[in-house]
């Protein structure tokens, strides 16, 4: 290109660099005044056109001030201001949800989320002056974007320190028992409404969205001692089902026997009277025919009887009516002999 | 002519600059304006102002609401009871004025904010029994401590909206004790239920061996009495039919009775004089 030696160095004859020579073309500039007012009106123009819109993102509220004060709140999309310094604009993100934790840091988001625990915040003293480990989250929002900016100066730290003072307050009305147990829904429950009092207090515009319990136990020291007292329960429960079973195997057994014995009651009684009907009717059978021959059958009946009773037995026939002699006879030796003579003579003698 | 223009132009502009007579006023300030280091006015209200360059100062003061966070102390409460007490209060500047002749600034009310809130404090719990601190008294409490500070600080022109007790913690050789005390009081109700369970098993066994003996003594009870009706009835039914010819009865009876217990070993001396033997004459 052309230019472009006119810039090359030449060397001249002494060795000393000469200047280039510059060859400056010869531009026709238009012949404008730069007038002052143009320059103002330029700069007032850009000022206008970069100063006097604002967008606002569908997450977002657009709050307006002029001159430092509140004039309007706008919704998301393009608007129109006065550019700065006549008015400026704030966007608050008014529908995400912010958290703040007490008990614990968030180390790393994760996932897997890594959280460190804060003693100092969730060891606290319950109404029973008992300690409980606990940890609270607790999500909020900004529900008015005006009040939010303008009337608490760290809105963000305010919420965490009020967080802590709630909790603290409305566990110290529970007993350590039911901060562990059933009691948890409603510390949640009152402490949001007790938070949600003190943000209203300081008219910060905020809205606590969820107040969660996450984490409520035993301090580390004594948490082997509570688990001792689980497990009593357990043996408890143990013992008294073991008592049951050892009813639920008694009762119905002794029932049994119960029953067993009344049936053989009854048994015994149809057996008596059977027995009772029998003899009866033995009797009156015998009866009718003895009232027809009295004497013989009497006679009859005496004789056969002795006849049967008498065979088999000893018998000693003794002569007289005096029953004086009866007690010198020697009845046991008369009786060892033929007891011997029985015994000698077993096996052959048979009894008719 | 344009030579002037340009003259009012730039001394305008100068003006502007470099000694600006304008302020803004935000939302969240308040400013105090100061003639030759004297306040001439104080400025609640937001907006653009007006003021007398060289001549005339501003002062900011925040309008919201701030924080104050003291370090915890330890305070001795009714029952003389060490309780490691950290709080927070919320206060505004009500009048930038007073507060700027009392105590300067916001620092300087800081630190009065210290000694007055924790004076307070103090001298409230010491007034409750560690107990009251923890449970319903508390809000009360609190209430109280605000109230006060509040009509305190309204020399400084400052306004306590909220003293809030963050923690009221046991200092750590308390908490051993504590944690003693818990241990104790968890390895009791252990033994407790352990003995209940055992009380409950008890019971119920020995309920059970209750039942066992009554539920068999009824049964006797109805044995004998089905017993005694089977007796009472065959009685009857014997009776009845004996009753016809209670002679014959007896002699048939005896006979039989002769039958069943005159047998083996038996001996019997008989006379030949008897029935049975007197036709052996």
């Amino acid at each position: 290109m052309a230019w472009q030696d006119d810039f090359q160095m030449k060397r001249g004859p002494g060795g000393q660099y000469e200047m280039p020579q510059f060859k400056i073309p010869n531009i026709n500039l238009p012949k404008i005044r730069f007038s002052a007012f143009l320059i103002i009106l330029i700069i007032a123009i850009l000022w206008v056109v970069f100063g006097g819109y604002y967008i606002v993102e569908p997450d977002e509220k657009g709050v307006v001030l002029r001159f430092g004060s509140y004039v309007r709140t706008t919704d998301s999309g393009f608007h129109l201001k006065f550019p700065p310094p006549i008015e400026k604009v704030y966007t608050p993100k008014v529908t995400e949800v912010k958290r703040t934790e007490v008990g614990f840091r968030i180390e790393d988001p994760g996932p897997p989320a890594r959280y460190r625990d804060a003693l100092e915040e969730s060891l606290m003293l319950t109404g029973d002056e008992n300690i409980i480990d606990l940890d609270v989250v607790a999500q909020y929002k900004i529900i008015d974007p005006v009040k939010y900016l303008f009337n608490v100066r760290g809105p963000a730290a305010t919420v965490k320190a009020a967080a802590e003072a709630a909790i603290r307050e409305i566990i110290g009305k529970y007993k350590i028992d039911e901060a562990l147990t059933e009691g948890k829904f409603m510390i949640q429950e009152e402490t949001r409404a007790l938070l949600q009092k003190i943000l209203d207090r300081y008219d910060s515009g905020l809205q606590i969205v969820a107040l969660q319990l996450q984490d409520v136990h035993p301090p580390q020291q004594v948490r082997d001692s509570f688990k001792d007292v689980a497990s009593a329960m357990e043996d408890k429960n143990r013992l008294i089902n073991e008592s049951q079973g050892y009813r639920n195997s008694i009762i119905p057994e002794t029932r049994g026997k119960a029953s067993q014995i009344i049936k053989v009651a009854e048994g015994y009684k149809e057996e008596r009277i059977n027995h009772a009907k029998g003899d009866a009717e033995k009797f009156t059978s015998i009866l009718q025919e003895y009232r027809k021959a009295r004497d013989v059958t009497r006679k009859r009946l005496y004789i056969e009887t002795m006849e049967e009773v008498l065979t088999g037995i000893d018998k000693y026939i003794i002569e007289g009516k005096t029953s004086g002699v009866l007690p010198l006879l020697p009845l046991d030796t008369l009786k060892q002999v033929q007891g011997r003579g029985q015994a000698r003579a077993q096996g052959k003698e048979e009894k008719p | 002519m344009k030579k002037i223009l340009f003259l009012i132009i730039g001394v305008l502009l100068f003006f502007l600059i470099f000694l600006n007579p304008f302020f803004i006023v935000y939302q969240t300030q308040q400013v105090i304006l100061t003639q030759l280091g004297k306040p001439i006015k104080t400025i609640y209200e937001p907006g653009l102002y007006f003021k007398v360059p060289m001549l005339q100062e501003t002062r900011y003061f925040d309008n919201r609401l701030l924080d104050y966070d003291a370090a915890p102390a330890e305070i001795l409460t009714k029952d003389k009871k060490n309780l490691v007490v950290d709080n927070y209060a919320k206060w505004r500047i009500k009048d930038p004025l007073k507060l700027m002749l009392t105590v300067k600034d916001e620092i300087g009310a800081q630190a009065r904010l210290d000694d007055i809130i924790y004076s307070e404090l103090r001298i409230e719990l010491g007034r409750h029994t560690l107990h009251e601190v923890l449970s319903e008294t508390r809000g009360e409490l609190m209430e109280t401590v605000t109230k006060k500070t509040n009509e305190k600080f309204a020399d400084y022109g400052i306004e306590v909206r909220d003293v809030r007790i963050k923690r009221a913690d046991l200092p750590s050789e308390n908490a051993k004790a504590i944690y003693g005390r818990m241990q104790a009081e968890r390895d009791r109700i252990a033994k407790q239920y352990r003995s209940e369970g055992s009380e409950e098993a008890t019971k119920i066994r020995a309920e059970t061996d209750r039942e066992k003996v009554v539920l068999l003594a009824e049964a006797y009870k109805e044995e004998q009495k089905i017993k005694g009706e089977g007796e009472a009835l065959a009685i009857k039914i014997y009776a009845d039919a004996y009753q016809s010819d209670p002679e014959f009865y007896t002699f048939t009876r005896s006979l039989e009775a002769y039958k069943r217990s005159l047998k083996d070993k038996t001996t019997v001396i008989l006379s030949p004089e008897s029935d049975f033997l007197k036709y052996m004459k």
